[in-house]
Order: structure tokens, then sequence, then C-alpha cells
């Protein structure tokens, strides 16, 4: 099975275009480069949500001015911020693409709850455009965004938890592998709300002071909200060098459906399964973003998880949920923007609000953004409820 | 599509249950037109699951007609060995995925509920109770069935991501939650779930050729040329 793999999938074929982002550190890939150098979190509590019994409200909130500004922009949609948000990240994205007949245009969105305030209006029978209506169920907010940029080809929609964004990203590189489009835009967004902040409560998972990924007094994750676009190409459209998606690999662990497997064993297969796909050694990985969420569960068995695949040679790794919490549906492709973000700097990233790394993580895990001396393929790792595990080889061509 | 073939399919809607394999003989009369709590339970589910009946219970109905679609498919997972199941892929796909959860969660918040508000949770209750550890996929679709769930396993299979791939297709949605859907939502059917098990054509008996229908539409094509034999 290795072999065969190894033959005919080792020539990756979509490559990226371009990124788009919207998140807590603003609107534009700009606001995240800049955070990401100054290794600064934007994680900050919320009054309008609070007094409502959550752990927390200090989670990646995208700024008031920045949404209103969209809305602005684009008052049929001035209620519908899943849309807004999504659709300005991909105009970001789609800037300078390569002409492609609408037909071989293809969409994949990522999202746990797509439009989750809608949903909660509609349900508080409170006041819903029928635009935003149609939000509450994810596949038509898929579609109108399918719409709104002149895709006719695949739509697709994943959402499978905290790897719904990976699965995205693979699922857009996997049409241009067989050939159903040329241009793949990938998406992935959420919204932090009422649903979110009591459900994350309920399992008291949040942090309340703001997550710290792999510390050792870490207590919880913290949310965010945002959206992220990704534009992938078929290779041969784009001048080298590129970033391709050169493999990519999910599991599950068939084990509890909110609580990580203990051994790491599953996000392990999806790794090697990663790994695999792209021929790529784990003496290839120049640098890994974690999913470092900050809790105690998840932290510990990813670096454990680390240690089984790379032995005591993890790579430079580090985790942005200090930047913009924890994006569920979006953070696969925001964290991936950010990768390519480093990799545009040549940086390593730091791990923001990590100050005293916990004796399980890598010792590798940087805590600070550090000068990177070699950047040729990254691997991207995310792990989710329901035993959900997904990585994703980035790498570079020619190398 | 000739080098993919299906090995089993169940399937469970307002029409009845089956398989096909399996005779239809010894199931209680089909389900009527809105399947609610107590019906489904009429299903003998505790032949079916036997001392994780409990489990079952505590399921959003997402997940038990999902899980129940997966039970019904003449497969033998008892006998497959850890690599088997560890190379066995599953790709869901669902329009209205947790919405019935969601409602249910915003009505009495509580961590039981909170667990079932993704769609994909599914696949985490399959996974668990058959240790199947192979790639996944959820994709929500538009209200129809579609082809993306077969095309994707299909595409797994021949590229050796899998060994063995489930396909399942489920909705539920209660009444007081259907009124909460967008108008222009067509959907096929408010209850239902089908699964598909796929391999790459052997010599073994009992395989069927993938058509080009959909998910839903082949599962019952299947069970009814079953139910004709």
């Amino acid at each position: 099975m290795g072999a065969s793999l190894e033959t005919t999938l080792s020539q990756p074929r979509a490559a990226v275009a371009g990124c788009g982002a919207i998140c807590a550190t603003g609107a534009g890939i700009g606001t995240l480069a800049d955070a990401l150098r100054d290794n600064r979190s934007a994680l900050r509590a919320r009054e309008a949500f609070a007094g409502k019994r959550y752990q927390t409200t200090v989670a990646g909130w995208v700024p008031e001015e920045t949404i209103a500004q969209l809305a602005t922009h684009d008052p049929e949609h001035a209620d519908a911020h899943a849309f807004l948000m999504a659709d300005a990240a991909l105009q970001e994205a789609g800037k300078n693409l390569p002409t492609a007949a609408a037909g071989r245009r293809a969409l994949v969105l990522s999202t746990t709850k797509a439009d989750i305030l809608a949903m909660e209006r509609v349900f508080h029978r409170q006041p819903c455009s029928r635009t935003v209506h149609r939000h509450i169920l994810p596949r038509l907010l898929a579609d109108d965004l399918a719409a709104a940029h002149q895709v006719r080809g695949p739509v697709q929609c994943v959402s499978a938890a905290c790897i719904s964004g990976l699965l995205a990203l693979q699922q857009g590189a996997s049409l241009i592998e067989r050939g159903a489009a040329d241009v793949v835009l990938v998406a992935g967004v959420d919204l932090v709300s009422h649903f979110v902040l009591a459900g994350f409560t309920s399992l008291k998972s949040l942090d309340a002071e703001g997550c710290r990924p792999f510390d050792s007094r870490r207590t919880g994750l913290s949310l965010g909200e945002g959206a992220g676009a990704v534009a992938l190409v078929r290779r041969d459209l784009l001048p080298s060098p590129v970033w391709t998606i050169a493999g990519w690999g999910s599991s599950n662990d068939a084990n509890h459906l909110t609580g990580p497997s203990r051994d790491g064993s599953g996000l392990v297969l999806a790794i090697n399964r990663a790994l695999q796909r792209a021929a790529v050694a784990t003496g290839g990985i120049d640098y890994l973003h974690a999913h470092g969420t900050g809790t105690l569960y998840n932290d510990n068995m990813e670096s454990l998880a680390l240690r089984t695949v790379f032995g005591k040679n993890v790579p430079p790794c580090s985790s942005s949920k200090g930047i913009f919490g924890h994006t569920l549906g979006a953070a696969g492709v925001l964290e991936t923007i950010l990768c390519l973000l480093a990799a545009r700097s040549n940086t390593l990233p730091g791990t923001p609000r990590l100050l005293e790394r916990d004796p399980v993580a890598p010792q590798s895990m940087l805590l600070r953004p550090q000068p990177a001396t070699r950047l040729r393929c990254m691997l991207k790792i995310n792990s989710g409820f329901g035993g959900a595990n997904a990585a994703l080889v980035l790498r570079k061509d020619p190398a | 599509m000739s080098d993919i073939v299906i090995k089993a399919a169940g399937w469970l809607g307002p029409e009845g249950f089956g398989n096909d394999l399996a005779g239809l003989a010894n199931w209680p009369a089909p389900l009527g037109e809105a399947l609610r709590r107590g019906e489904l339970e009429e299903l003998r589910w505790s032949e079916l699951f036997d001392s994780e009946a409990e489990r079952f219970a505590r399921m959003d109905w997402l997940s038990r007609l999902g899980l129940m679609a997966v039970e019904l498919l003449d497969a033998r997972f008892e006998t497959w060995d850890a690599q088997d199941r560890e190379q066995t892929g599953i790709c869901v796909e669902t329009a209205t995925g947790c919405l019935t959860s969601d409602a249910e969660f915003l009505r009495l918040p509580r961590p039981t509920v909170f667990t079932y508000t993704l769609p994909s949770t599914v696949i985490g209750e399959i996974c668990i109770r058959h240790r199947f550890k192979g790639p996944m996929l959820c994709l929500m679709s538009s209200g129809k069935s579609t082809r993306a769930t077969i095309d994707e396993a299909a595409g797994w299979l021949r590229e050796g991501s899998a060994k063995a791939c489930l396909c399942v297709s489920c909705e539920a949605v209660s009444p007081d939650v259907a009124a909460l859907l967008p108008p222009d939502l067509a959907l096929e059917n408010k209850w239902q779930a089908c699964a598909l098990l796929l391999g790459r054509k052997s010599g073994a008996p009992r395989q069927h050729a993938l058509g080009k229908g959909t998910l839903t539409e082949t599962c019952r094509h299947l069970c009814r040329a079953a139910r004709r034999c």
C-alpha cells in the first residue's frame, strides 16, 4: 500500500496561490503577520457576554469595528457575520488568481456551527433576515459563498469538529489532484456565541485567564472566532517556487467522544498517513504547528504522539491558540495560513502565552519566534471531539 | 467505478428498514411516518447493541440512526482483526446534521447534549463501537443525497488510504426543529439513515457493482432487490 502511494502521489498538484484572514488580530493577513512577529496575544474579555455564568469571556473575538466595517461594505449581509467574515477572507485570498472557467472553480467550506448567531435568533424567535436564516445550515452558507465568488464547479462543506479546516484543505487538494477543478477556494469560519460559550463552559474546558498552550500551569482553552481562506491552484498554473499541499491524513481514536486518546495513537496514525502520502521522512519536517489548545489532556496527548513519531528529534514546534484562540472549524485553515506567513518571513513562530514549558512538552516547543535556518517542509496537525485527528504536510516546490 | 464494489448495505427510514442480505421477515413492522423515540426502540436494538444498550440510549438521534444503519449491514465486523479496523475509513453526509441537538442544547444547556452538537459525532460513535481508525470525513449536503461521499470513499480505496470504507447518510429532524429550517430547503426525508460498505473488487461472493446512484438511492435499490429475491 505504502509503495504505491509514494509512487503515485509524491508529486503534489495543488499549490497555494493566496491567503486571507479575519480573526482576533483584525482584518487581513497583515494583522496576523504582525501578531506572529510580535508574539502577541489578541485574546480579550468581552463586556457584552459578561454575567452569563460562563467560565470566562476571554476569547479571540473579532474586533467589533472590523465587523462593522464589513457590514458597511455589504449591507445586504449586515447581520450575516459568518458570511461577511468568510467572504472577506475569500476576497483577500482570491486576488491575483490565474483565470479559470467558473465550472473549473470549486469551493470547500469548513465550519462546525456555520452562523450560530442566526440559529440562536431563529430559535428565540428574534428578527432574522431570510439570507442569514439560510446560514444556520452549513451547506447553504457554502452555496451562497460559492455564488458570490463565481464558483460553478464542485461545492463541498466539511463539518468534522476541530479537524474541519485541515479536512477542507485536504478536500481542496484532492479535487485538484483528481482533475475536478483548477482553482479551489478553501474557507473556514466559525463564530463565538452564547451557544458556544455555554457549551465549553458546561464541559469546564475554558481557562479563565486565557489559554496557555503546553504551559505547566495550563487549565483549559480559549475560544476564538474568525475566517481563513486559502486559494489552491493547479501547480502548473503558478510560477515557481510555491507551497504545495503535499500530503494529508486523518484518523479516529475510536476511544472517547470528548477526550483525546491518552496514548496519542490516533494522532500518530494521522501524522504517519500524511508523511507517507507526501513521501517525506520524519527528519524532513522543518517546522510543526501543533493543535496546542491549552487543555491538560490535549497537550499531553499531542506531546506523547509527537515523541512516538519523531522520537527525541521533534522538529521546532509551536501553537498559535494564544494569538487568536481556538477557532474550531476555522482553526485548520487559519493555522495553515500562519505557517505560510511564517515561511514568507523565514521565521519559526513562537507560542504566545506560554511562559513555563510543561516537562511533557517537546523540548523543541518555541516560546518566542526565531529566525528559520531552513523551511522547506511543514507539518500542521489538529485533533477534535469525536476522536478526530488530521495532519497536513506543506512543501515548498522546488525546495 | 468497476474496481470498487458494495459489500453490504443497510438503511432505515419511514418506509421501514433493511439490508442487502438478511431477510426482513424477522423484523418488526415498518416504521411509521414520524419515527419517534418509542418506535425506534421497537427495532429490538438491544439485540443489536448487546451490553452497549445504555450507551445507545444516551446518544442523539443522528448518532442512533447512523449507528443503526451500520449495524444493519451484514458485514460481521466482529471477525475483523485490528489491522482491518485500522484501515477502515468512514464518510458521512448529512444536510441537517445535529440541528435537533442544537435546539435541545439551546433549550437546556448541558454537557451530555453539547457533545452531540457536532454532525461528525456519529462518526465517533460508529468508530468507538467497531474500533475503526481509518480516514474520516463528514460532509454537509444541500438536502438531496449526493455522490460526494461515495466518490470520496472510492478515491480512498483506489489510492490505498483505506482497505474498506463505510459511507453513511443520515438525517434526524424532530417536528419542532423542522419548523426552524429555512423554507427553501428541500429535504428528501427528515428521518433516515443508510450505510454502504465499500471495498475493492475481489473474488468473494455477495458483491454488488457500484452504480451511478446516490448513497440513498443505491441503498434502497439494493434492499428492494434483495426483498424481491
